[in-house]
């Protein structure tokens, strides 16, 4: 019941063709086409999804901070091999039909600057000054990138993996108790 | 006349043509008002009676879910999923738990799917009966309010004696739903389905319901007052709308009939008969009235859901302590206000490693600077309150 055909067979046909028409790797897992594409083509690759793919529905834009350096929470499986940077996602999708795809790009820590897609969806440029509060990404073209979340003055990007969490700093969060050390029931 | 005179008036005029340069006003509209359903505040540049800017100003209500996500296990997060869009409860707690459920290959039995289907739409027409009747009131009539919460009280309490909860049910678990009631291991085996004689209520309120939405038409569709005030008021054309990301009834009030549950559902929405209801000319008067026809069409979901629901358990077999195993998902689905989607990433473990939120009265409040440029300023509240958003689902 969970898997609907696409209108190109299954999700994996669909990815792979999509990369291959656009250019980039695909990776599907779970029915969700993920795209991964270079930074310098981010821009274009997009508006070929909207123009040529039919994927003109904008749905969300966000970031990731893959990092080693986790301040709460769980850290990543091997974190020996992880490649520290940034990821920049955005989902789009058509209005036909159940074809929609994730473009990731990465984002270097060093230089954490992406183009903006302003000018192809309108409504990115919310997704992007959220992006720009939670992890300091800067997007060029954007026309304003003013705090949208935060408010003024307020120092630092709350999802990097490195931003503590005051509450937890504060007081220690008693929740794993409630998960471990259950009695074994009969089902 | 005298030269004085003609001096005086000269002078007159060159002083009145002064005055006449008009700067704009800078309205500050909330954050505490009532028509901002929640703390949003509008900086709008007024030029006479024309918005000439708006620009909304958010993040009041920002609770950090995303990051409040990181440190919580699967099972502590659909506590506060459904906080997100408080109208709309259990409708966003759905796609968490079945992308949870999509990593760790857990399914979900039958009968919890069609519970969840019931539910999800008894939710709709809870939060749809929320717009309908308080929109009205924004334009100034009171009336239907009472009509309507009335109506929606008898929801309220069908969903309260499911879940327990009225507006946070918390009802989902992965692998399916909950059992009715808690207690020990004898009272389990009787409370382990939905309280005796629920699906008949159900029946009889989703009948008083669709009595109670011909009301609403006698009473405010065909309103000329309602009309007037909304009828090209705040269009928003098909396209603009796919631009901006709306979705759900503002979308396909413009126009574009796209129903996540006819393309991606994860429910047996494959097994009701229902319509997809559109309209072609994306102003207010559409959006109101593509919701209160969605309330009929949910209605008749959840009546031919009765009849289809199988026996079965309500719960599969699920480990005490979740581990999820790497991978990411996005599961996205028709909430009443569109689409809502979750982004996992788990890194295994039994915490995501990162958790996106795609809520929906984010996308589709972020096309009111555009559609409030050049409105008339009275028309603000009508254009604002008929794009149906929550501020927390804002906010996040």
């Amino acid at each position: 019941m969970n898997d609907q055909p696409d209108s190109t067979g299954t999700s994996e046909a669909y990815g792979g063709g999509l990369a291959e028409r656009l250019g980039g790797n695909a990776v599907v897992e779970h029915d969700t086409v993920r795209i991964y594409i270079e930074r310098e083509a981010w821009f274009d690759t997009l508006r070929r999804a909207r123009d040529e793919e039919g994927l003109t529905f904008f749905s969300w834009l966000a970031g990731i901070d893959w990092s080693k350096d986790v301040a709460v929470g769980d850290t990543v499986e091997e974190p020996d091999e992880l490649d520290e940077r940034f990821e920049v996602m955005c989902r789009l999708s058509s209005i036909e039909n159940a074809d929609a795809a994730q473009f990731i790009t990465v984002v270097p820590k060093d230089d954490a600057v992406i183009d903006s897609i302003t000018e192809l969806f309108g409504g990115a440029e919310w997704h992007e000054r959220e992006t720009h509060d939670m992890f300091g990404i800067d997007f060029a073209g954007n026309p304003n990138l003013s705090p949208i979340y935060l408010p003024e003055g307020f120092i630092g990007h709350p999802l990097l993996k490195s931003y503590p969490l005051l509450a937890r700093e504060v007081k220690p969060w008693p929740g794993d108790v409630d998960v471990e050390d259950m009695p074994e029931e009969e089902s | 006349m005298s030269a004085d005179y003609e001096a005086l008036m000269h002078r007159s005029e060159v002083a009145v043509s002064v005055e006449l340069q008009t700067q704009d006003m800078t309205l500050n509209i909330g954050p505490q008002h009532p028509s901002t359903h929640g703390v949003l505040r509008l900086v709008a540049s007024v030029d006479g009676e024309r918005i000439s800017s708006v620009e909304p100003v958010i993040g009041y209500m920002h609770r950090g879910y995303e990051k409040l996500a990181e440190v919580r296990t699967y099972a502590q997060m659909t506590a506060l999923v459904n906080r997100i869009d408080w109208v709309s409860g259990f409708a966003s707690e759905v796609p968490f738990i079945i992308a949870v459920e999509k990593l760790t290959g857990i399914e979900a039995p039958e009968r919890a799917q069609w519970i969840r289907l019931i539910l999800t739409e008894l939710f709709r027409i809870s939060s749809h009966v929320v717009f309908t009747s308080s929109y009205p009131l924004e334009l100034g009539g009171v009336t239907p309010l009472f009509h309507a919460l009335r109506e929606r009280e008898r929801v309220l309490e069908l969903i309260e004696a499911m879940t327990g909860g009225r507006f946070h049910p918390n009802f989902n678990r992965v692998g399916g739903i909950k059992p009715a009631a808690g207690g020990g291991k004898t009272q389990k085996q009787v409370s382990m389905d939905i309280p005796a004689g629920w699906l008949e209520d159900t029946r009889a309120a989703m009948e008083r319901i669709l009595g109670a939405t011909d009301d609403s038409d006698t009473l405010v569709t065909g309103n000329e007052l309602i009309k007037a005030r909304t009828t090209g008021v705040g269009v928003i054309p098909g396209d603009k709308a796919i631009e901006y990301g709306l979705s759900g009834p503002n979308l396909r009030a413009s126009g574009v009939a796209y129903d996540l549950r006819k393309h991606e559902f994860h429910l047996p929405y494959d097994q009701v008969d229902f319509n997809v209801v559109s309209a072609e000319g994306g102003d207010c008067y559409d959006r109101y009235w593509v919701r209160l026809q969605e309330i009929r069409e949910s209605a008749n979901i959840v009546l031919q859901a009765i009849e289809k629901i199988p026996a079965g358990p309500l719960r599969a077999k699920a480990p005490r302590v979740l581990k999820v195993p790497k991978g990411q998902v996005y599961v996205r689905g028709e909430n009443p206000k569109g689409e809502f989607g979750y982004y996992i990433i788990s890194e295994g473990g039994q915490k995501p490693y990162r958790l996106k939120i795609r809520s929906t009265s984010f996308s589709n409040l972020s096309i009111l600077p555009w559609v409030l440029k050049g409105a008339l300023v009275p028309d603000l509240v009508a254009i604002m309150g008929s794009l149906d958003f929550v501020l927390g689902d804002v906010d996040r």
